[in-house]
């Protein structure tokens, strides 16, 4: 039918339809444009999106160098938590300053190089005050990157050449092995708190505000802290009692040879390798092959199930 | 058991702490590590057991094998309703059951579709749940968007206390719902059928039969009931009596096609096209099946999906049902589906097109044949570049030019005698369909 209606140009003749009908000449919509429309034909501003290019460091950190993580208040958990985080850290820079000797370190061998030996020490303390004060400012601000430097910097000043033998930074602390060894220990834990404690106040914090942002509801909220305040003095003691084992392998292994052979354990005593890393390294393998084969009997799922079945 | 990227970078930097302290022969170094990893070995044993592919079992045995922690634990979830309409809420009960002679610390994450909005309450919920215990967590979304939606699963979760390790356990628990488009009242629709059914429904039409309007005069035949002759007029008359005439009410078919072409969904996902055509479609078979009117419904996008027409509220819930699920895919032409349903409906009945008309070089041969088949056509086009414009992500020559191509196709589609109207994205559906009529 509609080629019926064909002109000869090819045109739809369509008259026919609207004869006698009403055909508005232009749509209200175009009437209604045409007076919002300005004369103008720019892009709006708001129309083009905002584009961060990252930096050469930003990208090497992944994101941007602020901090965009964005808290509410600190509430009294995470308080605390920052109160303990500072305390540990205070203790824990005391302590890298007692047992991280300059000698060996690469800016000692730097400033002996250079002549002005007092530089290696100057640059050693810089150091641990480095890592204290990011650290702080890590804590206070909930900031991640300080802390990651200051994690960094605590380490870091720890890394020297050390020739097997357990040296200190200061000369009066204890010549006994096992009282050098249980500072280091002390050592170590205060590190690894310092790390667990600062990384609390972030996971915290994420929590805090998700609960207060609606996001999160959490029932029984002083039983799921306190749950966390016991593994806190938990954990650290399980930790250090494993890794004094391993640590002290050089008086175990001969205590125990010495049930049979009371010169063998005096050799083993007095070896050199035994009292070195390398007798941590074999206490290391000994106390976590056990540990494996502990997880390859699937102890702690036989455990947990005794605990169902007992409760 | 899951590692987190805490426990990983643990792991990673006690290893390297481990291995530069025996090159150094530095006890600091070795020490730390040494820590570290009992620190870390004393959470992975407190939170789980050995790896399940490790212990060598099936992998059918995983599920049972997620946790002892997580095996007790069982779920049960309440929705308040299944069908409800766009911007309504749900509300959602969930029963945890912890079956186990232990408490527990659970994370519970019931999983919400994703264009859905928690209003009240809270989906994730951190709780330390007792023996024997069950507790309950209500939240209530609101709705949004049309369209069939799931809630679940439910993902639970068991972490040590530094969280370092995890168990995650799925509860495969799955509430469908569906998502009406939102309807708006009409007053009137203005459309009114040249081709009445034989039943009398409630609208009048402009011809003579049982109704309630006043349609005209005419002088008695016998056989008419005495209750219609108008006295006053017989008195006028000479001596003729005269009867009133009253406009037939009727019901007629009533045809919506609605475009779910992938185009008509073009703009913000709240507000595009195809939003805007369901929710009209949604708004007119509530009016046309309330004054007794049979609708059919047309969707066209990958494949033509038609309901027969039928009358009452079951066939609302008929159509309601398919334009829910109406999703924007392919690009069948208007022309095809005209072609298709044309044999199928009485010549002259109303036919109400919701369609952007774009992308589509059919439109004015498609409507010209319904048109010529006498068809009373409306189209109401909801238009893409309003939407596009609003969201800023059409700039202004763009928008002209393509505005004035559509200005086009529109005054075209007019002079075919169709109804037409470019349906702006703020104009109320009332006055798009009067504005159609030309008031």
């Amino acid at each position: 039918m509609a080629d019926e209606n064909a002109t000869e140009n090819g045109a739809s003749d369509t008259a026919h339809l609207y004869e006698g009908k009403k055909v508005s000449s232009a749509p209200p919509s175009r009437k209604k444009a045409a007076g919002r429309m300005k004369s103008s034909t720019d892009i709006p501003e708001d129309a083009i999106p905002e584009v961060h290019v990252p930096t050469i460091i930003e990208s090497f950190f992944g994101g941007p160098i602020v901090n965009t993580t964005k808290f509410l208040p600190p509430d009294r958990m995470v308080a605390s938590l920052q109160m303990g985080s500072a305390g540990v850290l205070m203790v824990l820079s005391l302590l890298t300053f007692m047992v991280t000797p300059v000698s060996g370190t690469a800016w000692f061998a730097l400033s002996n190089m250079l002549g002005m030996q007092t530089l290696g020490g100057v640059l050693h303390l810089l150091i641990i005050v480095g890592g204290l004060i990011g650290g702080l400012y890590g804590i206070f601000q909930r900031d991640q990157r300080a802390l990651i430097v200051s994690y960094a910097l605590l380490i870091v000043v720890t890394l020297r050449f050390a020739g097997s033998k357990v040296d200190f930074g200061i000369s009066f602390l204890p010549e006994e092995e096992i009282y050098q060894k249980m500072l280091l220990l002390l050592y170590a834990v205060f590190l690894v708190m310092y790390m667990e404690l600062t990384s609390g106040i972030i996971r915290f914090s994420m929590l805090d505000t998700s609960i207060r942002t609606g996001e999160v509801y959490v029932m029984q909220v002083t039983k799921i802290t306190s749950r966390y305040h016991k593994s806190l003095l938990i954990t650290p003691a399980i930790a250090s009692s494993v890794a004094g084992l391993t640590l002290l392998i050089n008086l175990i292994i001969p205590a125990f040879v010495g049930l049979f052979d009371d010169v063998s354990a005096r050799r083993l005593s007095e070896s050199v390798e035994l009292t070195s890393v390398y007798g941590v390294a074999l206490g290391t393998v000994m106390v976590f092959t056990v540990i494996a084969a502990m997880f390859a009997v699937n102890l702690p799922l036989r455990i947990q199930q005794m605990r169902e079945r007992n409760a | 058991m899951a590692w987190s990227r805490k426990s990983a970078m643990f792991a990673a930097l006690a290893i390297a702490m481990y291995l530069l302290g025996l090159v150094l022969r530095n006890s600091q170094l070795v020490t730390v590590a040494v820590v570290l990893l009992s620190f870390l070995t004393w959470a992975a044993f407190r939170t789980s057991h050995a790896d399940v592919a490790s212990s060598g079992r099936r992998v059918d045995d995983a599920d049972a094998d997620e946790g002892i922690q997580l095996h007790s634990i069982s779920a049960l979830r309440r929705i308040s309703s299944a069908r409800i309409f766009e911007d309504g809420e749900i509300d959602v009960t969930l029963r945890i059951q912890n079956r186990s002679n232990l408490s527990k610390v659970l994370e519970v994450r019931d999983r919400v579709p994703e264009v859905m909005r928690i209003k009240k309450g809270a989906n994730y919920v951190l709780m330390e749940l007792g023996p024997q215990r069950e507790t309950e967590i209500s939240y209530t979304i609101e709705t949004p968007l049309r369209g069939f939606y799931t809630v679940g699963p439910v993902c639970i979760r068991v972490q040590d206390a530094f969280g370092l390790f995890h168990n995650e356990r799925e509860i495969h628990l799955y509430d469908d719902f569906l998502v009406f488009p939102k309807m708006e009242d009409i007053k009137d629709a203005m459309i009114k059928s040249r081709v009445p059914k034989i039943f009398t429904g409630a609208v009048n039409i402009r011809n003579p039969g049982e109704g309630s309007n006043f349609y005209n005069l005419r002088e008695y035949i016998p056989g008419d009931p005495m209750k219609k002759v108008n006295w006053n007029a017989t008195a006028r008359s000479a001596g003729k009596m005269m009867v009133n005439e009253y406009e037939r009410d009727a019901v007629s078919d009533i045809i919506l096609i609605v475009d779910s072409r992938k185009i008509a969904e073009t703009g913000p996902v709240s507000r595009n096209s195809l939003v805007y055509s369901t929710r009209a479609a949604a708004s007119l078979s509530q009016y046309f099946l309330s004054r007794r009117d049979s609708v059919g419904l047309v969707t066209y996008g990958d494949e033509i999906v038609s309901v027969d027409r039928d009358t009452g509220k079951k066939q609302l819930y008929v159509l309601l049902t398919k334009l829910a699920g109406a999703m924007a895919k392919g690009n069948t032409p208007l022309k095809v589906v005209t072609d298709r349903i044309m044999p199928h409906i009485n010549r002259g009945s109303p036919v109400i097109i919701l369609s952007p008309l774009e992308d589509d070089s059919t439109v004015v041969s498609a409507v010209r044949d319904l048109r010529s088949r006498n068809f009373d056509v409306t189209v109401l086009s909801p238009s893409s570049l309003e939407f596009e414009f609003d969201a800023r992500r059409l700039d202004r020559t763009g928008y002209e030019v393509l505005k004035t191509e559509r200005d086009i196709l529109l005054s075209e589609l007019r002079g075919l005698g169709a109804n037409v109207m470019d349906w702006e994205p703020d104009m109320l559906l009332n006055t798009a369909l009067a504005g159609a009529r030309g008031f």
